[in-house]
């Protein structure tokens, strides 16, 4: 699964992307080209190299980065070219031009992480026989014609156009003979130093990639997982960038939480605006954003690595593509019971399922998933309004109002337990007070018909 | 020249901009200066494609950077180095940045877009250079806005029209528009990141925007607004909303702001009305207009008297016009 596949997810990983600061549009594409890694050894690499970069940005000069960063500006995707160079085409002016500026270009990028102690972190080619091949005279800078110095002929052609510009035309004519010539010679000795020049590309955009990771890291705080060794995901301290971003704006703060799940399904219940939903965007945030080798935003981390993930929430699309929104959701938790069946590391992350039907039938819906899905061939993280019986499952609560302030915690909850606290939150919201008393009023007698029934 | 970038821009075809643009280019001092010379979408056909008369080709001097896209490099009659491959994109290719080793010709095509062309000055000057010369396009001012370029040259003629009073008239009126005085200091720091919608400042200087619709908008309403001081219109002021304006108790006698010149379509005759009636016009933004040129001849062939047709726009612009081939012939 590439990152482009998976970057419009409603889980906010745009946003992260949209806030890396890549220097060039080709290591933005090379990023969103990249697979999602499954093995511990790809995971482990990835955030080998990461750390490293982690530790540079935290220690080297803030105008080193700059410079660093102007560097990796000028990275061009000149793959057509190199695949016209590997196919045995002659290149043309421009296209020689590309590949004496990428060689110099990773040559400069290479000198200056060797003064870091960044060398062979990641891996450059030498590239200086290509740069000798189109650097006929030394000059050492990125600047690309068919120089005199490759052909006697064409120097003497030349000098006979300057001193006669009324023949220029005819002699131009000649001089191009002798310069595809050139343009021959120079694609043949080049040849052998494509794969060299493809990797030199795809390095200085990994460079790219990586150093945007490590400063994302030092923005935001952002942390290196661990890999856990068993199906246990545990985060403590875990936050969302975008949330607390939106929250800064208007000189707020986020409360982070703690919160871990496993091969037991989990069911998170609490009030409304409680961020229950936040809290399943975050998680599978993270594990994208793991997955892909990016910084956590949490204080520590420890997960597991899964072959897919799904994220089932309610969202409008669906409604644009003719479905109605329950029929949407149906079909979104259907993909992910047919996947489960299929086997593999799964997480299926699941928000409010059935919410937009009757709580009869919504509770029956959301304790036979509970039921389908609850046998440890998957992790299930799942939140819901309804009073549903826990059915083996982990039950989570978000701490709820106090004092009139929410507290987002996750806390231990018994099994069935689910708050009642969506008329005092209506009510701290200053909603109509004829309207929050009568529903009080309604409650009233129907606890008084129904005294056995828990409610506040 | 002391103006980082020059636009020349031709109020009409075959008013003489390219001829305009290769006598400036042979005459520009290049031993202390970098000069880079691009054109905004395509030009320097050998041949007009519009009228089929011919047309000059842009002749390079050694030394000179120029801006055009992969095939019309690849079409080139001088010898060139390449200097950088832009991330701008045209019909005809990226666009690529070379110097001139020899003289000789080149078809011009830049950037396509204001936009991009502004993005490439940006870059060019990682070259060191000095100073950018823009073709502009045919009958569009958008590459003269001072967003782009800060100085500009005008070429106008029999092409924009063959009557000498109606030529001279409609030339002022652009002239007069590129001389439109800036706004004030606060005006400029309070309007300047306003990027869409109309909006006022009252007389105690609150900024409001009316309505939160666009400009060319029929539903704008003026209503409450007897305290307004400075009407200022982000996007095109056109005829039905200056119309608006200069029928408004309160709003005809205020500053109304523009961004700058390029962004004004009104009707000639309903701008001088609006100016008469005690209007004011300003903007963000202004380019420096350097010179007007003029070709007398228009592509049908009709000729009018060079000497009484710069002498007449002289005189009601007050700022230099020269009529380029003249001048050639004479010297």
């Amino acid at each position: 699964m590439q990152l482009k596949n998976v970057i419009e997810s409603p889980c906010g990983l745009r946003y992260m992307l949209d806030e890396l600061e890549l220097q060039s549009g080709y290591a933005r594409r090379w990023l969103l080209e990249t697979e999602m890694m499954t093995t511990a050894e790809d995971v482990e690499a990835a955030y080998a190299v990461l750390r490293k970069f982690a530790a540079f940005v935290q220690q080297v000069d803030k105008t080193y980065i700059t410079t660093l960063q102007f560097k990796l500006q000028k990275l061009k995707d000149i793959r057509t070219t190199i695949k016209n160079l590997h196919g045995g085409a002659i290149l043309d002016d421009i296209e020689l031009f590309e590949v004496k500026h990428l060689a110099i270009l990773s040559t400069d990028v290479a000198k200056l992480l060797l003064a870091h102690g960044m060398e062979g972190v990641v891996a450059i080619p030498d590239l200086s026989p290509v740069i000798t091949i189109l650097d006929p005279d030394g000059m050492k800078i990125a600047t690309f014609y068919i120089y005199d110095s490759y052909c006697e002929e064409l120097k003497d052609l030349r000098k006979a156009m300057r001193s006669n510009p009324d023949e220029q035309e005819a002699l131009l004519a000649q001089a191009s003979e002798l310069e595809a010539q050139v343009r021959a010679d120079l694609s043949r000795d080049l040849r052998p130093f494509t794969a060299s020049v493809e990797q030199a590309l795809t390095s200085l955009a990994r460079i790219d990639v990586f150093l945007a990771k490590a400063l994302q890291m030092q923005r935001w705080g952002l942390c290196f997982p661990t890999l856990s060794a068993t199906d246990v995901t545990r985060y403590e301290g875990l936050f969302n960038p975008q949330v607390l971003d939106a929250l800064a704006r208007v000189r707020k703060t986020f409360q982070p939480v703690d919160i871990e799940f496993g091969s037991t399904p989990t069911l998170i219940t609490g009030a409304n605006m409680g961020g229950k939903t936040v809290v399943l965007k975050t998680l599978t945030l993270c594990q994208y954003l793991f997955q892909y080798g990016f910084g956590i935003p949490a204080a520590a981390a420890s997960i597991t690595l899964r072959d897919e993930v799904h994220f089932c929430i309610g969202d409008d699309q669906s409604v644009e593509k003719g479905l109605s929104s329950f029929a949407a959701e149906m079909k979104h938790i259907d993909a992910v019971i047919a996947a489960s069946r299929r086997g593999g590391r799964l997480l299926a992350l699941i928000d409010e399922p059935a919410r937009t039907t009757n709580p009869t039938e919504g509770t029956a819906l959301v304790e036979a998933l509970l039921d389908v899905l609850g046998n440890g061939q998957l992790s299930l993280v799942m939140t819901t309004h309804y009073d549903v019986s826990a059915r083996g499952a982990h039950c989570l609560r978000v701490k709820g109002l106090e004092n009139g302030q929410m507290n987002y915690q996750l806390v231990d909850a018994p099994a069935g337990e689910v708050p009642h606290e969506a008329l005092n939150i209506a009510e701290s919201l200053g909603i109509d007070q004829q309207w929050i008393g009568r529903a009080r009023q309604l409650l009233e007698r129907n606890r008084d018909k129904n005294p056995e029934r828990h409610i506040i | 020249m002391n103006y980082g970038s020059l636009s020349i821009v031709g109020l009409e075809k075959n008013t003489g901009k390219t001829e305009c643009l290769k006598y400036v280019l042979e005459r520009l001092p290049l031993a202390h200066k970098r000069v880079a010379v691009t054109s905004i979408g395509i030009d320097g056909e050998s041949v007009d494609q519009v009228t089929r008369t011919q047309k000059p080709e842009i002749v390079l001097r050694e030394g000179m950077y120029f801006g055009t896209s992969e095939m019309h490099y690849r079409q080139r009659k001088l010898l060139s180095e390449l200097i950088d491959v832009s991330d701008e994109s045209t019909s005809l290719g990226r666009v690529v940045t070379a110097r001139a080793l020899t003289p000789g010709k080149i078809l011009l095509s830049g950037p396509s877009s204001g936009s991009g062309l502004r993005r490439w000055i940006a870059h060019t000057q990682q070259h060191g250079i000095d100073l950018v010369i823009i073709d502009g396009a045919l009958s569009r001012l958008s590459s003269a806005s001072p967003a782009i370029s800060q100085s500009m040259i005008l070429a106008t003629g029999a092409a924009y029209s063959a009557n000498l009073t109606t030529l001279v008239q409609k030339t002022k009126h652009v002239v007069d528009l590129v001389n439109l005085p800036l706004t004030s200091e606060a005006n400029l720091t309070a309007l300047t990141p306003l990027e869409k919608g109309v909006w006022s400042i009252d007389i105690d200087g609150e900024l409001h925007e009316v309505n939160g619709t666009t400009s060319l908008s029929q539903q704008l309403h003026f209503d409450g607004m007897d305290r307004c001081a400075t009407l200022y219109v982000a996007g095109a002021l056109v005829d039905s909303l200056l119309e608006k304006v200069r029928q408004h108790p309160t709003l005809r006698k205020c500053e109304l702001v523009v961004r700058d010149f390029t962004k004004i379509f009104v009707d000639q005759r309903l701008f001088t009305q609006f100016l008469r009636g005690g209007g004011r016009v300003t903007v963000l933004q202004k380019s420096k207009l350097i010179a007007v040129t003029v070709n007398p001849t228009s592509p049908s062939g009709y000729r009018l008297d060079s000497d009484t047709l710069c002498e007449k726009l002289t005189e009601v612009i007050k700022l230099p016009v020269y009529d380029l081939l003249k001048e050639q012939q004479c010297n």
